[in-house]
């Protein structure tokens, strides 16, 4: 079975080999552009690491000092010998969490698990060769902050020579064991569930992760509360580092001591900790191996077949609202709408791009609401212009569907064309006209936008007391103006489409994506306008508000018809010819 | 006698300077078995994007069914079934679902799709799998269910671009028994393969395209007499006319 261990070893150098000289092949024909920007990239970062490194030193020394303790009256010494502990925690979880994606992408879906195997090239060599490539990557870049802090610590603590390479071997050593486990972790999720649906979920909750903290200030204000963070609250929380029994804290803890020069206590928690770290890497390794090899993780296959077939019933084709919806469109178009609809929905990556437009349309819609509606004009013979500001400014908060509705569009209609992908020539090659096309993919974008935008124009309505006549126009607005962004963006995505990529995420329209945007940024304000203004504007004359409304329809039905009709007719012959190599 | 249901005129595709297909030009008719031969590289996915309407040639006509390719488009492709070589379909369907989403394109009748839908899996013996996802299915269920698509519409005109490739025996088997099935119907098959022995035992005719030239055309037969040997195999032909035979007597020499 396996190769002695003694051929591991220079296998997985061989390993380690190809692996770099892929990374340089690429960089070497990578565009001039790109190269440059990656050296900068990697001097940047560099440059930072030693940025983090002296500014770690001078406010671990202002915290350290005298005149701190002073102001603050805390003693932070004891406090700072915590760090260690805390920063190598956050790196051992950091890898594990980032160590799992990346183990789950190279194990079994990277496509060349077979390949490698079947070569005669020891297995352990494979498998230490992947977790490697795992981990050295968020290794680096987790070490690009913790590794300048800690020697910042031991520069302001006067910590011994020895402090500095043992920091470094006790960060691999955790980062090594982190990997091991995710790689267990990876067996048991590939059990449960297939790899790719694995990937979709890991990529729809990294997604949200990623949102939430960009938005974390947005969150906060919006509720209301302060992010307030007392001394104490945080001393007790960098004391937690102190607790003996949590493995985690040893390895700070041993290097503090060490640092320290108190040998026998640091030798006895740091040879643990490389003790424990050692062991935990390789019963993962050798555990992962054997789960991988034997097809144990693999079994899920069967299972899930078993159950899938003990499930037979499909659901009837046709509901009520499908029946009536049915009578509206020819089989081509439905069958295409039923199709996108049932793709965007079964695939998380899709729904982690959707999702993120809702959040955001939600925050700001409550955000607008509390802040109040009244008209900066005061008195006399400005009561005219007030007025007709006034009608014209309630109006306003329909922006907020139309936001929503355009943040859905860019990635539904914009996408519309590009997500059929390398399976464009099944619709291709069937007699389907191309305004049947057109029409399938610019209701798979309106109706979900339209959808959101009719909730949001619901509870802004109802908060801010619109009368019958007010709700009723602001529908109009939103659902003709909506209409308009989804022949903009559909033409403009159906020029620029993509159909090769393999990650739903990674498919664009480039350029035309851009100008896609640009024009409906300029489109909205002139449609919304166009609705808007002859309602100010018939007040100032003193002619009756139904005048407005009237003048206001006729603009705006013009404005968004002739937008969400015309460039979709200029761009037909452009789309029989799509996906044609 | 039955009518030409494939024909190509002076067939040509530039990509820039380049020739990928040069005043290709033949029939097939209905009734009968087609083989479109060459190595790799020849052309021979070129021109059979350019007959079911993948890709517009650079000259030339294509008609299906009688009806032009490039001006009446619709009429082309709603009488041609096509089978790419690698079967690119929609991963978050179903196999079930996918039928009846073709037979939606093809306009066809939902209840008469659902039971083609339901006819075709279970001969191809994808019925355990009809509500599974279609990233879930091997490379051979991949391939059955591509066909299945291309069988929705019972059409008059099947194009196959390797279609055995990564099937088990028993598929195989099956698929060439629906080939001869549907050519004995009246139907027009034509399928591009690198398998010889499979063009040989399976195909009425056969054409051979080498760096994008239709360099023969015949019966097994009439391309035995452009070999000058009634013995010559198929592949001896095939070796002959395309220049592989000196690579042919390495190979032996090296054995």
């Amino acid at each position: 079975m396996s190769a002695p261990n003694a051929q591991v070893l220079p296998a997985v150098m061989k390993l380690l080999h190809l692996r770099l000289r892929i990374m340089v092949n690429s960089f070497r024909h990578a565009k001039r552009g790109s190269k440059i920007g990656l050296i900068i990239l990697y001097t940047m970062l560099l440059g930072f690491g030693v940025f983090v490194f002296g500014l770690s030193k001078v406010l671990l020394d202002f915290v350290r000092s005298p005149d701190m303790a002073r102001i603050t009256g805390m003693d932070f010494a004891a406090v700072l010998v915590s760090i260690p502990a805390l920063i190598l925690s956050a790196l051992f979880l950091g890898t594990l969490l980032t160590s799992f994606g990346v183990l789950l992408q190279a194990l079994y879906l990277s496509g060349d698990m077979d390949f490698l195997i079947a070569t005669p090239v020891p297995i352990r060599a494979v498998f230490i060769a992947k977790l490697l490539q795992a981990v050295i990557p968020n290794f680096a870049i987790l070490a690009l902050l913790g590794l300048p802090i800690l020697f910042g610590l031991g520069a302001s603590s006067g910590y011994g020579a020895v402090y500095y390479p043992l920091v470094i071997l006790v960060m691999i050593a955790l980062a090594l064991a982190a990997a091991g486990l995710a790689s267990l972790l990876v067996m048991l999720v590939v059990r449960v569930m297939s790899p790719r649906r694995a990937a979709e979920i890991l990529a729809f909750f990294g997604a949200l992760f990623g949102f939430a903290c960009s938005q974390l200030g947005n969150f906060a204000n919006l509720f209301g509360r302060d992010i307030h963070v007392s001394g104490t609250r945080l001393a007790g929380i960098l004391l937690l580092a102190e607790v003996r029994w949590l493995p985690l804290n040893w390895a700070g803890q041993g290097l503090v001591a060490l640092g320290q020069n108190h040998w026998g206590t640091g030798v006895l928690l740091l040879g643990g900790t490389l003790g424990v770290a050692v062991g935990v890497f390789v019963f993962a390794l050798i555990t992962a191996e054997q789960l991988y090899y034997s097809g144990w993780a693999g079994m899920q296959i069967v299972a899930r077949k078993k159950t899938s077939r003990s499930s037979r019933a499909t659901q009837p084709r046709t509901n009520v609202l499908g029946l009536g919806i049915a009578r509206l469109f020819s089989k081509p178009v439905l069958g295409i709408v039923q199709k996108d609809y049932l793709t965007l929905r079964r695939d998380l990556r899709n729904i982690s791009q959707l999702i993120t437009p809702i959040i955001l349309g939600i925050m700001y819609t409550l955000s607008l609401l509390r802040r109040s509606s009244e008209t900066p004009f005061d008195g006399g013979a400005a009561n005219v212009f007030s007025e007709s500001f006034r009608v014209a400014l309630s109006y306003t908060s329909v922006g907020m569907s139309l936001f929503v509705g355009w943040m859905v569009l860019s990635r539904l209609a914009q996408m519309g064309f590009s997500h059929e992908g390398r399976n464009y020539w099944l619709v291709k090659v069937s007699p389907v006209r191309t305004g049947q096309l057109l029409l399938a993919k610019f209701v798979v974008a309106y109706l979900p936008a339209v959808g959101l935008g009719l909730l949001f124009l619901l509870v802004i309505s109802s908060v801010q007391g619109f009368s019958i006549v007010q709700f009723l126009y602001s529908l109009v607005i939103m659902l003709l103006c909506q209409a308009g962004t989804a022949g903009i963006l559909l033409a403009f995505g159906a020029i620029g489409a993509n159909f090769t990529w393999d990650d739903p995420r990674k498919m664009n329209a480039g350029g035309m994506g851009c100008l896609g945007q640009i024009a409906t940024m300029l489109y909205l304000p002139v449609a919304f306008g166009a609705f808007i203004i002859p309602l100010g504007l018939v007040s100032v004359f003193g002619f009756p508000i139904a005048f407005g409304y009237l003048a206001g329809l006729l603009f705006g039905v013009g404005v968004t018809l002739v937008c969400a009709y015309v460039p979709l007719w200029l761009v037909r012959k452009r789309v029989e010819r799509l996906g044609e190599a | 006698m039955y009518e030409t249901l494939i024909e190509t005129r002076n067939l040509i595709k530039r990509y820039g300077d380049k020739v990928a297909v040069n005043n290709v030009s033949f029939e097939v008719k209905g009734g009968e078995v087609f083989g479109f031969l060459g190595p790799n590289g020849a052309g021979k996915t070129t021109t059979i994007k350019m007959i079911v309407g993948l890709l517009q040639p650079t000259t030339g006509i294509v008609k299906v069914a009688g009806y032009d390719v490039q001006t009446q488009a619709l009429s082309a492709k709603a009488a041609s079934g096509y089978v790419p070589d690698t079967p690119n379909l929609y991963a978050k369907l179903t196999g079930r679902e996918l039928l009846r989403f073709v037979g939606d394109l093809y306009n066809l009748d939902r209840g008469q799709a659902a039971r083609r839908a339901d006819e075709l899996l279970h001969m191809f013996d994808l019925s355990a799998a009809a509500d599974d996802t279609f990233d879930s299915y091997s490379h051979g269920m991949q391939q059955k269910t591509a066909l299945a698509a291309a069988l929705m519409h019972d059409p008059k005109v099947l194009i196959l671009d390797e279609p055995t490739v990564g099937l088990d025996p028993k598929s195989a088997r099956l698929i060439k028994d629906i080939l001869r099935r549907m050519a004995d119907r009246g139907s027009a098959v034509m399928l591009s393969t690198h398998i010889l022995e499979i063009a040989e035992r399976m195909c009425d005719r056969i054409g051979i395209i080498y760096k994008g030239e239709l360099i023969a055309v015949g019966t097994m037969d009439e391309l035995r007499q452009l070999g000058q040997t009634a013995q010559s195999s198929l592949e001896d032909i095939f070796l002959n006319l395309t220049g592989g035979a000196e690579e042919a007597e390495m190979a032996e020499i090296l054995k």
